[in-house]
This record gives C-alpha cells, sequence and structure tokens, in this order.
C-alpha cells in the first residue's frame, strides 16, 4: 500500500506540471498593431506633422524614383531611356531588354514589382480610411491619395480589383470604371460633383495651402487634369475640356509659379576645383536639385531624403561606376541607364534642359582631374560619356549614353537621394492645359502660348506651327524623367511604332500585363488582360 | 488528453498493485574479457535486468555495480553475444564473452532504450570505433556517409561553417529541417556543444514511427548522442588524446595566369599575380583532448577538456575553441536514485576572415599588382593602405587587401547543463525527472579601416572605415518526467512510458554599425565615440531583437510490448503544443506505431542467424521557420517632425496549422554468417507544408503570407550491407556499404509553378533557375539549351527546342509555353554511396572510407559569370575550363553552366598503430589520416558536392544571409561557397 501512495503523489506530480500548459504568444520584438502618433511642428513648413507619413511614404515604395519598378516600368518602355547590356553586365536575363522592345509578359519582376508596391500604397490607406484617427481633411486626402494610387494601376494595368476596405476582397473591374471610380474619389476628395470652370471649391475638405507633400485642392485638381487628359485611353471618353479647367484652376491659383530666373539653390553638386560648375542652380535646374523642397513649382511631389526618406536612387542607377569620385559619392553607381541618342539630340543646344538633364564628356573627379575607368573597353581610360549607344544588346560600351541627371546629384551623396520628385508640378500644368486645349478645340496652335512659357525658361525661342508631332516632342524635353514618357507615347499613338533598337509592338502591350503569380493567387477572381 | 494520462496512470496502478518489491542490494564487480584472446573488454554494457541500473566495463574490462541476490546481470558488446549472469551470493563475476548475435546491442531511443533486436524502426547506432577519424571539429563529419539515409555536407573547407545535415532528404521546408540532436537524454542541443572526442555513440532515428515520440522537434530525424561516462570501479584513468594536421586547398577554381589572361584580350595592368595563392596558406590544426575518469562505488564521474586550433585555407581564416565537459554519476536513497549531471563550457574564438577574399581572388585580374606602388598609372596607394584596387569596376576587390586590412571575429560562449533523476519506486517502475539548461551567447565585431576598399568606403573623402557589432544571447529551458514501467509476463514483456515535456527557448539579439572614423591609427572600433557618424543622421544602424517566450509543451507515451521475445509491438502518441500558431490551432496530435518479427525464430532458415523485418508508421509535425506568423507585425515610418505611423509588412495567418509528415518504413535485416544487411524502403508525406507564398496583394495589401501551402511526397530506399572479409586471429577485413537513394515530389502546391534561385550580379539579375513545380520533383534545374553555336556579336544562340522557329530564352519567359527551355538537371543525386573498409593486421589498423554522390548537377555560377571573355569587363580575370565556349563574349546563363556533379572521393584514411603500454604510458595508439585524399569528378568548380540549401546572391561586397536558406532550390554552386580542401593528420592516443 505504501507504493500506492508513492504512486499517487508521482502522478499527481506529473498533473501539476503537466497543467503548465500556456501557449499564448507575446511578441516582444514585432509592432503587431497600429501606431499613429501626429508630429509637431515647429514654426510651420514641412507641414506633414500629421499621422498619414505611412501612407503618403508608400509612394516611394511604390518605385518612384528606384530601380526595378514603377519608374523603369515607365522609362524604358519609352523611346527617352533604355538599359543597354554592356556584355555580361546588366543584360539580366533579357528582362531590361524586353522591356524596351516591348516583349514583356506577366513573368516579369518589375512589372509584379510595380502592381504590389501600388496596392501596398492603397492598403496603407484603407487602413487610414477603416480607422478612426483621421479627420476629414485627413479622410478627403487619402481618399485622393489612393485615388492616385488606382490612377497608377489605372494607367499601367487597366483592368484591377478596386479594393477599398482591407482584407475584403471585391471583383475585378474593367479599365473604364476603374477611370469612373478614379474620378469619382478626386472629385469626392475636392467636395464636388465635376469639374467646371469658376467652380467653387471653398467647402472642399482639401486644405488650399501649399503644402506640396501633402496633396491639397490643387494636387487633387492637378491630379484630375491629368486623368482626363488620358481619358479617351483610359475609357474612350474624351474630357479634354475638363482636363484644361482642371489645369488651368491650378495655374491661375495664385499659389504656385514657375520657378524661373532668380528661382535659385545652391548647387550642391559643385566642385570647387571645377570652374564650370555654377555656384547655384537657377530656373528649371532649380526645380529638381537636390535641396529643391518649398520650390514654387511643386504642388504635390513624394518627399525623399537621403536618412528618412529612402528610394530615390538615380544616381546609382545612371551613373558610370567610376562617377563615384565626381560626386564624392557614399557608394559605387551600377552603370544602367542612358538616354536614347535620338531623344537627346532633339534638344537644341542652348536649351538649359539639356544642360540639366544630361551628363555626357569627360567626367572630372572633385580636385579636377580626370576620372578613370581601369576596365575601360573604349580604348581610352579616361570616362567619357557618348550620347551615341553602340547597340542595346549585348555589347553596349560601359560609357555610352548621356546620362539622366535631371535630378541632379550633390557631393558627398548617399544612395538614397533628397531631391523631391513631382507628381503634379506647375510646369507640367501648363502642358495638360495646352495639348488639352488643342486636342479640345482639334487645333494645335491652341497648344502653342502655354508651351512657349516653358520654352522661354529654357532659354529657347518660341514654337510655331505647331503640330502633334512637335507638342510630343516638347513635352518630353521638358517631362523627361518624370515617369511621363510611356503614357504619353500612348496618347499619341506612338508607343507601337519603331524608333532606335525598337521594333514595331502589338496594342496590347499598352497595358501591362496582370502579374502571373496574382492572377494565380487570387484563385480566378482576376483576368489576365488580353493579349498575354 | 487529460482524460488519457488519467486511465493510463489508472492501468498502471493496477499493474503495480500485481508487482513485488525488492531484495536488498549489494555490490557486484568482475572483468570482462574476450573469450578467444583473454583481452579485456572496454565499454562493455552491464545491465541488471528489468532495471535501467547497469554500468559499462572500464578500461581494464573492470565493472561494478550494486545489485541483488536473484537478480541478473545482462551483459553486453558490439559484436558479441549478449551473456546473462544470475547474482548469486558471490560478489565477483568474470565473464568471457564471444562472437554472435550482433543484435542485442542496446539502442537509446527517446526517453529509454531498447534492445537492438526489439526496434521496429529505422535506427542505426555508430559508436566510437567506427566514426570518422581525423581532425574533426563538428561532430556531424563524425557520421558523414556512415549511415544510408543521413547525408552531411559541408561544402568545402570553411571551419566556421556548420555541416549542413538532412536526414532522408527534405523532410520540411520550413523551420526543423535539421535532425534533432539529443545529448545524454537533454533534447535541443546543438552539434556545436560536444566535442567530437566526448562522444561514445551516436544512435540515429531515421525514420517518423522512432522520432515521433519527441513530437515536432523530431520530425527531420533525431541524432541520440551518448557522451562518454565514468567509470564507478574505483581508480582513476588520466587519458590523451592529440592531433595535429595540416590542410591545403583540393580544388579551387580554374582560372589564367596573367599570359593566358592577356593572350585572351584581358586589360594588362602590368603585373603577374597568383591571387589564389596570395590569399590561401596551409592550415595547421592542434587539438588537445584530455579526460579524467573515475569513481568509486556509486559514483563515477569524467571530465575532459578539449582544445582546438584550427585555421582555414584562407589566410587568417580558423578558430580556436576550448571546451570542458563533465559528467557525473551517483545513487542515493538506498540505490533508489540515480543522478546524471553533465555539463559543458564552451568557449571559441572565430576568426571568419572574409570569404569573399577566394572569390575576388578567382576574378581579379591576374595582372594587377597587389600593391598601389606598382600600379601602371598613377594610384594613390596609401589612401588605400597601400594595396591596389581596380576602381570603378563593379564587384572587384583587392582580396589581398580584403583579408590584411579587415578582420570579422565572433565569440562564442555556450554554457549547457542537464540533470537526471531517476527514482526507482518499486523494481519495474521508476519515474524520472530531467532539467536542461543551455546558454549561448555569440558577439561578433568586424572592423574596417578607413584605408579598406572593401566595405570600408576608401574611396570617399570624408566617410571612412566602419565597424559593426551584434550580440546575441539565447537559453533554452527543458523540464521533463516520464514514468517507466515494466512488466515481465513470461512469454511478453510489457514497457511503458508517459511523461510531460515543457521547453522554452528565449533569444534576444543588438546589432549596431558605424563607420567615418579619422584615419587608420588605431583600431578604431575600439573607440567608436570618436565616429562622425554621430554628427551625421541617417549612417548609423542598430537593430534589435527578441523572440517570445517561445514553447513547446508535451504530453507523450509509448508502449513497448515483446512476445515470445520474437514479436515487437511498439507504440507511442505524443500531444503537442507551440506558441508559434494562433488559438485554436496550437495543439497537434502525433502517433506512431511499429512491429517488428524475428522471422527466424519461426522459419529456422539454414546459416541465417538474423532475419527480421520491421513496419513503422509514425506522423511528425514541423513549425513554421518563424515566431509570430499567425498575428500580423507592421513597420514603422518616422516623419521628419515626429510623426510615427505604420504599415503593414506581413499579413497574419490566424489559419495557420501544423506541418504534418506521415512516414511509413518497412525495413528488414539479416545476418548470415559474415553477411550482414538491413534495408529500409520508407513513403513519407509532408501534408500542409509551411512556405512563404505569394497571396493576392489587392485584397492583403502585402503581397506574401506563410501558409499550408504544399505537400511533399518522399519515397526512398536505404540499404546497409557489411561483410566480414577476414577473420582471423591475425587478420581481419571488412567491408561495408551504405547506399541511400531518394525522390521528393512536390505533390500538391498552391500554384502551378513557381522559380526560385536568381543567379546575381553582374548581369544576371532576375535570372531564376530552380523550378517549383506541382507534381514534379524538387530541384530541377530549369532553363534554356545552348546550342553550341554563338552570334556574330558573341552572343550564345540557345537551341529552338520547340522547333516553332522562335527561340525564346528569356528569363522572365521561364513559364511562357512557348519558351524554349527545359530541366537542365536536378540539384539532389539519385543515389548517395558510402564504402567504409577496415583492415586490422596485427596492431596495425587501416580504415579507408570511400563516398560518393551521383546524378546531380550543379550551376557553377563561377563559369556562368566569368567564363566568357566579356568585352566589357576585360579586367575580371576569366574562368578558364575544357569547357569554355571560343568567342562567347557576353554571359548568359544556359544549359553550358550546368554541369553533371557526379563525384567519388576517398574521403579519409586512417592507418593506426597500437604501440601498447611501457612504464609510463598505457594504449598508445597513433594514427595518421588523411581527409579528401582525392575525388573522382567531371565538375569543374571547386566542389561537386550537393548543395542542398540555397543561401542567394550576393555581390558587391554584399553580405550573405545564412539565416534564411531556400531549400526548393537545391543545385547552384554560389560564389560565396568555400574551396575544398585536403588535411593530413597526426594524432596520439594513450592512457596514464
Amino acid at each position: 500500500m505504501k507504493n500506492i501512495g508513492k504512486l499517487f503523489i508521482y502522478s499527481s506530480l506529473f498533473f501539476m506540471v503537466g497543467s503548465c500548459t500556456n501557449l499564448d504568444e507575446e511578441l516582444k520584438g514585432d509592432i503587431t498593431k497600429d501606431i499613429s502618433l501626429p508630429g509637431i511642428s515647429v514654426g510651420g513648413g514641412g507641414g506633414d506633422s500629421d499621422i498619414l507619413g505611412a501612407a503618403y511614404a508608400r509612394l516611394r515604395s511604390a518605385g518612384t524614383a528606384n530601380h526595378g519598378s514603377y519608374y523603369s516600368i515607365q522609362e524604358i518602355t519609352s523611346d527617352e531611356m533604355c538599359i543597354a547590356a554592356k556584355g555580361g553586365d546588366w543584360f539580366d536575363g533579357g528582362i531590361l531588354v524586353d522591356l524596351h522592345r516591348h516583349t514583356y509578359n506577366a513573368s516579369h519582376d518589375f512589372v509584379n514589382n510595380a502592381w504590389n508596391g501600388t496596392y501596398g500604397g492603397i492598403n496603407t490607406c484603407n487602413e487610414l480610411l477603416a480607422g478612426t484617427a483621421i479627420d476629414a481633411g485627413q479622410r478627403a486626402q487619402v481618399r485622393a491619395l489612393r485615388a492616385y494610387f488606382y490612377m497608377r494601376l489605372l494607367d499601367l494595368y487597366g483592368n484591377v480589383k478596386i479594393i477599398t476596405q482591407p482584407n475584403v476582397d471585391a471583383p475585378q473591374s474593367t479599365r473604364a470604371q476603374v477611370f469612373d471610380f478614379v474620378e469619382a474619389e478626386l472629385l469626392g476628395a475636392l467636395g464636388v460633383s465635376a469639374v467646371t470652370a469658376g467652380m467653387d471649391l471653398s467647402a472642399s475638405p482639401l486644405s488650399a495651402a501649399n503644402n506640396p507633400v501633402r496633396i491639397n485642392r490643387f494636387g487633387a485638381l492637378g491630379l484630375l487634369s491629368k486623368l482626363y487628359l488620358n481619358a479617351e485611353v483610359y475609357a474612350g471618353k474624351k474630357m479634354y475640356d475638363k482636363a484644361a479647367i482642371a489645369a488651368g484652376l491650378v495655374i491661375d491659383s495664385g499659389v504656385y509659379s514657375l520657378c524661373g530666373t532668380g528661382c535659385k539653390v545652391t548647387n550642391l553638386g559643385r566642385r570647387p576645383a571645377v570652374a564650370s560648375d555654377p555656384a547655384e542652380l537657377e530656373g528649371y535646374a532649380a526645380v529638381f536639385a537636390p535641396n529643391n523642397q518649398n520650390n514654387p513649382e511643386h504642388v504635390f511631389v513624394v518627399f525623399y531624403d537621403e536618412a528618412t526618406g529612402a528610394d530615390m536612387n538615380f544616381s546609382q542607377m545612371n551613373l558610370h561606376y567610376s562617377s563615384q569620385f565626381t560626386w564624392n559619392f557614399d557608394a559605387q553607381p551600377w552603370n544602367g541607364y542612358a538616354t536614347l541618342e535620338e531623344f537627346y539630340n532633339s534638344y537644341e543646344n542652348g536649351d538649359l534642359r539639356k544642360k540639366n538633364n544630361f551628363i555626357v564628356g569627360p567626367q572630372l573627379d572633385f580636385g579636377g582631374s580626370a576620372v578613370l575607368d581601369y576596365a575601360s573597353d573604349d580604348g581610352n581610360l579616361i570616362l567619357d560619356y557618348t550620347p551615341k549607344i553602340n547597340e542595346l544588346v549585348p555589347n553596349s560600351k560601359r560609357e555610352a549614353g548621356a546620362r539622366p541627371s535631371k535630378f541632379s546629384f550633390k557631393q558627398l551623396g548617399r544612395p538614397n537621394m533628397d531631391n523631391d520628385y513631382p507628381i503634379v508640378r506647375l510646369g507640367e500644368m501648363y502642358l495638360v492645359r495646352a495639348e488639352a486645349s488643342a486636342r479640345d478645340a482639334g487645333d494645335w496652335s491652341k497648344a502653342e502660348a502655354d508651351v512657349n512659357i516653358l520654352r522661354k525658361r529654357a532659354g529657347v525661342a518660341n514654337l510655331t506651327a505647331m503640330t502633334a508631332d512637335k507638342f510630343l516632342s516638347e513635352r518630353g524635353r521638358e517631362m523627361f524623367q518624370e515617369s511621363a514618357r510611356r503614357t504619353d507615347l500612348i496618347r499619341f499613338g506612338k508607343y507601337n511604332g519603331t524608333w532606335w533598337e525598337k521594333p514595331v509592338s502589338p496594342a496590347h502591350v499598352n497595358i501591362f500585363p496582370i502579374p502571373a503569380t496574382q492572377v494565380t493567387a487570387s484563385n480566378g477572381s482576376l483576368k489576365q488582360n488580353p493579349g498575354y | 488528453m487529460k482524460s488519457f494520462l488519467t486511465k493510463w496512470s489508472f492501468s498502471l496502478f493496477l499493474l503495480v498493485i500485481m508487482s513485488s518489491s525488492a531484495f536488498a542490494q549489494k555490490t557486484v564487480s568482475g572483468v570482462v574479457t574476450d573469450a578467444g584472446n583473454g583481452e579485456a573488454l572496454i565499454g562493455a554494457n552491464i545491465l541488471v535486468k528489468g532495471t535501467d541500473n547497469g554500468t559499462i566495463t572500464d578500461i581494464d574490462g573492470s565493472y561494478s555495480l550494486r545489485a541483488s541476490e536473484g537478480d541478473v546481470l545482462i551483459l553486453s558488446y558490439a559484436g558479441y553475444a549478449d551473456q546473462e549472469v544470475v547474482i548469486g551470493a558471490s560478489n565477483t563475476y568474470n565473464v568471457s564473452m564471444s562472437g554472435g548475435k550482433l543484435l542485442d546491442e542496446v539502442v537509446v531511443v527517446g526517453y529509454g532504450s531498447q534492445k537492438t533486436k526489439e526496434i521496429t524502426s529505422a535506427v542505426v547506432s555508430v559508436g566510437r570505433e567506427d566514426f570518422n577519424k581525423g581532425p574533426i571539429a563538428d561532430a556531424a563529419q563524425l557520421l558523414q556517409g556512415k549511415v544510408a539515409g543521413l547525408s552531411s555536407y559541408n561544402r568545402g573547407g570553411d571551419p566556421n561553417r556548420p555541416s549542413v545535415i538532412r536526414m532522408r532528404g527534405i523532410s520540411t521546408i520550413g523551420a526543423n529541417a535539421e535532425p534533432l540532436i539529443v545529448i545524454d537524454g537533454i533534447i535541443g542541443a546543438s552539434l556545436s556543444n560536444v566535442d567530437p572526442a566526448d562522444i561514445e555513440t551516436m544512435d540515429v532515428l531515421k525514420d517518423g514511427s522512432a522520432s515521433a515520440i519527441y513530437g515536432t522537434r523530431g520530425s527531420a530525424g533525431v541524432i541520440i548522442i551518448t557522451t562518454r561516462k565514468g567509470s564507478k570501479k574505483g581508480g582513476f584513468n588520466l587519458s590523451y588524446n592529440g592531433q595535429v594536421g595540416a590542410q591545403n586547398v583540393l580544388r579551387s577554381v580554374q582560372i589564367m595566369d596573367a599570359g593566358e589572361f592577356k593572350a585572351a584580350g584581358g586589360t594588362d595592368l602590368g603585373a603577374n599575380t597568383d591571387w589564389l595563392k596570395e590569399v590561401t596558406q596551409t592550415g595547421l590544426n592542434r587539438v588537445h583532448n584530455l579526460s579524467a575518469e573515475g569513481g568509486s562505488g556509486n559514483t563515477s564521474y569524467r571530465l575532459s577538456a578539449n582544445v582546438r586550433n584550427v585555421d582555414g585555407i584562407l589566410r587568417t581564416s580558423g578558430f580556436d575553441q576550448f571546451n570542458t565537459r563533465l559528467n557525473f554519476n551517483t545513487k542515493a536513497l538506498n540505490d533508489k536514485l540515480t543522478i546524471d549531471f553533465n555539463s559543458s563550457f564552451t568557449n571559441k574564438t572565430q576568426n571568419f576572415s572574409f570569404n569573399e577574399a577566394l572569390r575576388y581572388a578567382v576574378l581579379y585580374n591576374p595582372t594587377a599588382p597587389v600593391l598601389g606602388a606598382n600600379s601602371p598609372f598613377p594610384f594613390n596607394g596609401p589612401q588605400f593602405g597601400s594595396y591596389f584596387e581596380t576602381l570603378g569596376l563593379f564587384d572587384s576587390f583587392n582580396p589581398v587587401s580584403i583579408i590584411d586590412q579587415n578582420y570579422n571575429i565572433g565569440k562564442v560562449k555556450e554554457f549547457n547543463f542537464g540533470a537526471d533523476f531517476r527514482y526507482s519506486i518499486l523494481d519495474n517502475l521508476s519515474a524520472n525527472f530531467r532539467v536542461a539548461n543551455q546558454n549561448n551567447s555569440f558577439s561578433s565585431r568586424a572592423y574596417y579601416p578607413s584605408t579598406s576598399y572593401f566595405r570600408g568606403n576608401a574611396t570617399s573623402p570624408t566617410r571612412k572605415g566602419r565597424a559593426d557589432f551584434y550580440n546575441n544571447e539565447s537559453n533554452f529551458k527543458l523540464y521533463e518526467g516520464f514514468l517507466t514501467y515494466v512488466q515481465d509476463m513470461g512469454k511478453s514483456n510489457l514497457n511503458i512510458t508517459g511523461g510531460y515535456s515543457f521547453q522554452q527557448t528565449n533569444f534576444s539579439d543588438v546589432g549596431f554599425g558605424l563607420g567615418d572614423f579619422p584615419n587608420n591609427d588605431i583600431d578604431f572600433s575600439n573607440n567608436i565615440g570618436v565616429s562622425q557618424d554621430f554628427q551625421n543622421r541617417g549612417f548609423l544602424t542598430g537593430r534589435s531583437g527578441a523572440s517570445p517566450d517561445e514553447r513547446i509543451i508535451a504530453m507523450f507515451g509509448r508502449a513497448n510490448y515483446t512476445f515470445d521475445d520474437a514479436i515487437f509491438v511498439n507504440a507511442s502518441v505524443r500531444r503537442e503544443g507551440s506558441t508559434r500558431f494562433g488559438e485554436g490551432n496550437q495543439w497537434g496530435i502525433f502517433p506512431a506505431f511499429g512491429v517488428g518479427v524475428d522471422v527466424n525464430k519461426y522459419a529456422n532458415i539454414n546459416n541465417v542467424d538474423l532475419f527480421k523485418v520491421r513496419l513503422g508508421y509514425g506522423v511528425t509535425g514541423s513549425l513554421p521557420p518563424f515566431n509570430g506568423l499567425s498575428q500580423e507585425t507592421r513597420s514603422i515610418e518616422n516623419g521628419p517632425d515626429g510623426s510615427v505611423t505604420t504599415r503593414l509588412l506581413r499579413a497574419a495567418n490566424r489559419d495557420l496549422r501544423w506541418e504534418e509528415k506521415q512516414e511509413t518504413n518497412l525495413g528488414v535485416d539479416f545476418k548470415s554468417g559474415r553477411l550482414g544487411a538491413s534495408l529500409d524502403v520508407y513513403n513519407r508525406d509532408v501534408d500542409g507544408a509551411i512556405l512563404e507564398v505569394i497571396v493576392d496583394a489587392a485584397v492583403f495589401g502585402a503581397e506574401r503570407q506563410w501558409q499550408n501551402a504544399a505537400d511533399l511526397n518522399t519515397r526512398g530506399l536505404e540499404l546497409s550491407l557489411d561483410y566480414d572479409v577476414i577473420k582471423n586471429a591475425d587478420v581481419s577485413y571488412n567491408t561495408g556499404i551504405r547506399f541511400s537513394t531518394y525522390k521528393t515530389t512536390l505533390s500538391d502546391y498552391i500554384r502551378e509553378q513557381d522559380i526560385s534561385g536568381n543567379l546575381g550580379a553582374p548581369g544576371q539579375n532576375g535570372t531564376n533557375m530552380i523550378l517549383v513545380k506541382k507534381g514534379e520533383e524538387i530541384g530541377q534545374i530549369w532553363g534554356p539549351v545552348f546550342s553550341g553555336n554563338i552570334t556574330d556579336k558573341g552572343e550564345p544562340i540557345m537551341t529552338d527546342l520547340n522547333g516553332d522557329g522562335q527561340i525564346i530564352a528569356g528569363a522572365d519567359k521561364w513559364d511562357d509555353p512557348k519558351a524554349d527551355m527545359q530541366v537542365l538537371g536536378k540539384g539532389i543525386p539519385d543515389f548517395e554511396l558510402g564504402w567504409v573498409n577496415s583492415l586490422d593486421i596485427k596492431g596495425w589498423n587501416i580504415n579507408a572510407f570511400f563516398r560518393g554522390a551521383f546524378g546531380h548537377s550543379l550551376v557553377n555560377e563561377w563559369r556562368a559569370f566569368y567564363e566568357p571573355r566579356l568585352s566589357t569587363q576585360t579586367s575580371y580575370n576569366f574562368v578558364n575550363t575544357e569547357l569554355a565556349v571560343p568567342g562567347l563574349t557576353t554571359a548568359r546563363y544556359s544549359s553550358l553552366y550546368v554541369e553533371k556533379a557526379d563525384f567519388f572521393m576517398l574521403d579519409n584514411l586512417t592507418i593506426s598503430r597500437n604501440i601498447g603500454s611501457n612504464k609510463y604510458l598505457k594504449n598508445v595508439n597513433v594514427a595518421l589520416t588523411g581527409q579528401n585524399l582525392f575525388i573522382i569528378t567531371k565538375y569543374t568548380g571547386a566542389s561537386p558536392e550537393p548543395n542542398l540549401v540555397d543561401y542567394g546572391a550576393s555581390d558587391n561586397g554584399g553580405v550573405v544571409d545564412y539565416s534564411r536558406g531556400n531549400a526548393l532550390a537545391p543545385g547552384i554552386d554560389r560564389r560565396s561557397n568555400y574551396f575544398s580542401a585536403r588535411t593530413f593528420t597526426l594524432g596520439v592516443n594513450f592512457n596514464f
């Protein structure tokens, strides 16, 4: 009996221990709930002391100014930029050539990244809208921002799902339906039912104050003007009148002004030993400079900062490895993106935009000595960018191609640049009004006045006897590197045509395929775009 | 479960009533010898029948233990027939043992031990005498090739990278891909904290029915390590084991010398440098192991200290390790309480050096000078620490500068202890309580002075130098209790075990990096306060993390039933819960069942000593690889003015459930005279394999989520054959084959197919090579087929495989139905082979171990990037194999770079001589070992070993992340892999 007693004691001991079955997982090092804290804005400026930071930051992570996503598929599919394969370098399984020659398909990584990045932004907006932490003005802003994300999807993929609540699925919409949604949302954010001349925006929940890192009523109007400009492509509707009105409202608001003579910033890229480097950047160059914050031309921009706003990597993407020594960059560039020769040559030599937008010729380092490329393949160690690109693939020269530098570089720059990236800027509003008025009237001369305002700033003579082709060319010169060219070529019917090493492409490539992985993951709720 | 336990304890209770109590105990002792030659048998097992009370013989063959009159001692020794001795009035029992039935060895299984013949599952026991010889730093290498179905690969000779161990191939894609390590009953240990010299036996549980008792953590198999114990006989024994060895590069990448390079059109920088020679060395290894053991009466101890000093073949790489282990055993409370305590302490300093130096030694221009002073053009050498650098070239760093200017040193401290208390409540009922604690800390520091181009940013005029610091700590606690009940019912035996297990792991880490140091005068990692990064925002990098209290809680029970000493039945069940799942999905039940029949006992086939058939079925579970997957995690966005918001980083999956592995194993053990054989065939289904998959980004807001996304099926066969070719008094020679083969198929998947394994920069990003396709085998290398022709621009022309007149071979066309791509090879071998040989001639022993793997291929990255004579990158050296295609000037992935990597090698050859004893030293044994003596392969890369796990591409000074391997992308020989080494070692053992 003694043993039985022992057994009971031991058994019960086991059960005591056994009752410890707590398996709740309390994460210690991860954030599992939203944190939303407004900042404290001292002395105005900035003006982004709200809790919308994460939503706007999504513009950066959605590939606005880095390699492999939105920017890349907007730019190197067009006639203004390419990434040429340099022997072993930059072939990347042919996916870059595919973009330039329009032979991309549903498994293209960049097409996939742009989709995911954009929906990531939409999700953050939806989370904010589903919560209660924001006021009516902020709700309007977030709706407008979400509408802008959808505008990208509308432009890139056309037929997408309109998701308006986190984790709640919706059926795939047609491109026309997406267009209607974007229009309705932007109008809703503005607090109006339609864009009309002289409309009253005083009751708009969106602010009228100038704050380019947030969407105010002019930002929303600017987005609407760009939407209406493309309405014929997106939805088969001609809405050029509305596009012109919306752009005009921004131009005539009095809040913004073109950055011309006297509008200048310190040249942060200056090499003291190189006499030709100006001390200041003025006019057009100042709009895109590393210190372009609060430029009077900015209506709505994506905020970038080397430390707190990462993902603008143009110095890395565009420049040759050795150009590191011109600006003393913190990291070695990648020698990727270059401008097509024909596009570069479309600028007159006196055009101030040409000097700002491109880097060509022999390169000097900080001390004024020649920059060398020890692996040079042109028989000359000196790094010398040539506008001519000998071929797209396979053996483009290492130094071939004028390098995009519209968003100019600063000394000691980091891989992440500081330049704010315009989504809506006053200069483009002139172009929208010009084109919309001309298309509305069926008369391209209607575009001349607005176009010549911009040409004047660029230091070149007025354009006369305007045609669609001349306008497109001019628009290209002004809007270079602003992710506009693919959309423009489509609107002008040129995207499927030929240029340089680009053959004719079929019409279905005018919208990108829906990423194959997403079609599969959607369990049948996403149908692939026609032709893919 | 509670009701199960209640019933179970009630039946125990009934059984207890029927049992009787014990006699008074006394100490019995004796000497165990070989019946043939009368030599003492060292390490023979002596067990009091029906109990766990036992000991082993010491160096003189002596034993002593406590037993009672009427007890039966079971003596067993590998290669000898078991003997039973009944304890009578005498206190001394000398036993001579003769060769006979092998299968009476005792094998340690989960929460107990069994006689080999009672085993119904696939279990292999490898004793010390059968381990691989030589300077083995990693216990896994002791078993390499010894156990059919257990693969242990250490690609190359990196002394600081542990082997990749896989049991029966890919058992899971998530966590627990490596077998569970159990050291002296304490689960969850790491192989790195036991010195190979301290290991007595390693028991390998291969199949589900054996490992199910360990639950989750046993789902990839179990390796049970029993460390060497002291002798209980009074006395003291001190032994020494020392080794000194040297290793050299066995194989590297075939590249051009300066002359060939210039002739091939390379950029001439005027010098002639053999970069591989500059960065490699003859690595010396020194190992000293001193152990003391002794005991008296009920108490024994063994204390060992090991010092290892290993230098790698890469200059400055290696480690210094000090390890000590204590085993202490005693009995108390009238011998009813047995206490086993063991603890180990390890202090290791690792000099990781930089494997990148090997990579850049391969691709660096062979005409480049080492020093800037010898540059063909003006070069500011002092800026780069006097070294030359090819500035302006992507992914090119002077390898000598890398290893000579920088360092990357890690320090590991590990302290573990475990105690097992076993109390004999009754003769046939005992209770065990185990407690164990493992503490591990790691700290590393990497420093790149302001003159280092590699990661030190020496090109910058201002921000130069970098220091990275990292620390982590982990703690593992284990509490286990179980009861064991044994009932002898005459013709049948019953053994029941049941208990509870609680495991908790905590991990935390912190990392910190900064730079911008004034100059190179001192090592500024010792004075980081001067860093100007403190004055500039955005340069300091820091992170820290902590795991939740990660728990596994389990209740388990097992019954072993033996009938007629010929029919064996095992059944077990384990209910297990983990914190890694969300509410409602935390618990899983994992049963196992096995039956074995000694057919020969009934069939009595002529000349057959053993013919046993085993059938086992077991279910185990696998955990997701990370914590927190059932919860959403968010990242912070900080605004410039102090605003804070968050965004979704990963969508929660509250439905994530246990990944279940069901394995059926059929085995046959056979012995006839000199021939022994063991055959196992198995079928394994993994249901709901946990993978990170792409989800509808529109709905989830994040495109990836961890899901139970796939089912895997593995079928395999393993065969072990042993034959005593010669066996007489002077000469014995036995040889054995270990053969294994398996095939893993993705039987179900959430989509039709995927591709992974990106080739990388320069120029081959977005080029994924390994196909993941529903219904097909894992590890298929996918891509276009090179036709053998090139364009006039030096591009490879791919084959129009489908004959549609167009060649679609772009990397983004991999799933295009019109694509001209096909399977180019497979990353997983068709079969693996080990061939063991042992020859004894009058005190000499020659041990030769050959092994090979056949049928697998590797993508040779070296060739894929650097073999084409790149017209635009003529300052990289060219890889130069016989497979090179002249005129090819563009690098594009194709079948050209996928090579068959079958190999057969002499892995280990040891010649040892037992010199005997003299006045001062006893049992002196001297051994000479050569490792990786030769390798037969057509593969042109550094190592043809299968690469089972891919860690991705890295370039331009980037760091390879070894924390997340991809098991779905085997078959890629990365540029970050180490070269393989050949080692010669002289070892000596003796006792004082």
